[in-house]
């Protein structure tokens, strides 16, 4: 059930390494590293699914249960939904920084073709 | 459209052959880790089992994943703080405009004239002026109607007005202070996971659904770096302030040294929700300064044919937008 969700990931990951390498617009490689991190929100939250969990809030837990009990209780977990936040965080900043590049990039060639910024080229 | 090529309409791609080959390694190394995978039949990791048996007693709150951000991993939350003031810092950097020279002396103005005087014909390639008019025409905002509505019906050309129509104006107005107030709600009682983070997205789309709607003038007296900068870097010292307080009270970085209020009350989680609240504050001004700064990226316009000689520039005329 949840090998579906790994497996969305892999692929979605994959797809962002294709368009990183194959592409030679800037911002068709930016969007490749944005689907790239959007893989891995999706890898660490359906790592931690587990198997008949609720959420980990124990603000009204289900079924009469007292928040003591569901700590100890099934389920999802916690610290990856943490690194998700994380990696959220991260991407964003990763993205901001890219796409200014590009634009400024984009200023000083005028072009968004990555084969015909050369001038660092060696 | 003229039969130039078009360099993104008919994208040429390059090693196609290598990178699918490597996009299928990897999709193949991947796969093999991802099918010895547990499938949701782990038992709870210890340290998420920590963190779920400690929110209530140690922490009053009824998130663990926000005492985990703030809680248990607070320095790495700490570093990755640090890391996005980093980014804005870095896109500010990128994103600056020609800084204005103190002291203007009016010699622009007078070049300008002098060149009018003796040439009038020079100042550089067609595509260059109608790019410098562009600009010019950019910078004179509010040369258009400042509303759609003011607009006659049927005029050709482009929309100039700022702002949007009466109904989209009417339903921000009504919907910005809602969503504001949500998301503060969200931070001040603790009940979002993550507490700051989400809640500084959510007022960086409130600014982005005012300025949208109701132009940059609307948003421009309190956008301004010189008032959100010193916020952020308000927000960046309470952070830094909090984790030093705590190794100074409790022994170790970001522990909690404040009372402990009642569970679900707008004191609960302790120095949690004072991180959180700094984080709001830290995120929301980074990402306003870090989108703000990329909208209104300055044109870097240099004149064809000088600076640089190379083969990676494309040849005068051969711009995209040639209407």
């Amino acid at each position: 059930m949840i090998l579906g969700n790994y497996l969305a990931a892999v692929t979605l990951f994959c797809l962002g390494i294709y368009t990183v390498l194959t592409r030679r617009n800037l911002l068709k490689i930016v969007m490749g590293m944005s689907l790239m991190e959007a893989s891995t929100y999706l890898f660490l939250l359906s790592l931690a699914y587990r198997n008949g969990s609720t959420a980990p809030v124990l603000l009204t837990p289900p079924h009469g249960q007292t928040p003591q009990r569901l700590a100890h209780g099934n389920v999802a977990d916690p610290v990856l939904q943490n690194f998700c936040l994380t990696a959220i965080v991260i991407g964003v900043a990763v993205t901001g920084v890219f796409l200014a590049v590009v634009v400024r990039i984009a200023q000083h060639y005028r072009t968004l073709d990555a084969d015909r910024v050369r001038d660092m080229r060696g | 459209m003229s039969g130039r090529p078009e360099p993104f309409e008919d994208e040429p791609r390059r090693r196609v052959v290598p990178g699918l080959l490597l996009s299928a390694g990897v999709a193949a190394t991947l796969l093999v880790a991802v099918l010895a995978l547990p499938r949701g039949d782990n038992p709870l990791p210890a340290i998420a089992r920590r963190a779920m048996t400690v929110a209530l007693p140690e922490w009053r709150t009824t998130e663990p994943v926000s005492e985990v951000v703030y809680g248990t991993r607070g320095f790495d939350t700490f570093g990755e703080t640090f890391l996005l003031l980093a980014a804005v810092v870095g896109v500010g950097l990128i994103t600056r405009a020609r800084e204005p020279r103190r002291g203007f002396i009016g010699e622009q103005e007078a070049g300008r004239r002098e060149q009018h005087r003796t040439d009038p014909a020079e100042g550089g390639s067609a595509d260059q002026r109608q790019a410098q008019q562009a600009e010019a025409g950019e910078e004179g905002r509010g040369q258009g109607a400042p509303s759609p509505d003011d607009e006659p019906v049927g005029e050709p050309g482009v929309e100039r007005a700022e702002a949007m129509t009466v109904v989209v104006r009417a339903a921000v107005r009504t919907v910005a202070p809602l969503l504001a107030m949500a998301g503060l709600y969200l931070v001040a009682w603790g009940y979002s996971p993550g507490g700051g983070f989400p809640g500084g997205a959510v007022a960086l789309g409130v600014v982005l659904l005012v300025y949208v709607s109701l132009g940059y003038r609307r948003v421009e007296p309190w956008l301004r770096p010189g008032v959100i900068e010193p916020v952020e870097m308000a927000g960046a010292l309470a952070i830094g302030l909090i984790g030093v307080l705590g190794l100074v009270f409790s022994g170790s970085f970001s522990a909690n040294f404040l009372p402990l209020g009642p569970v679900q009350t707008i004191r609960s989680g302790g120095v949690m929700q004072a991180f959180s609240v700094a984080e709001l504050i830290e995120v929301s001004t980074g990402l306003v300064l870090a989108v703000f700064g990329l909208l209104g990226m300055g044109h870097d316009w240099e004149p064809e044919g000088q600076g640089r000689q190379g083969q990676g520039r494309r040849p005068p005329g051969s711009r995209r937008d040639s209407r």
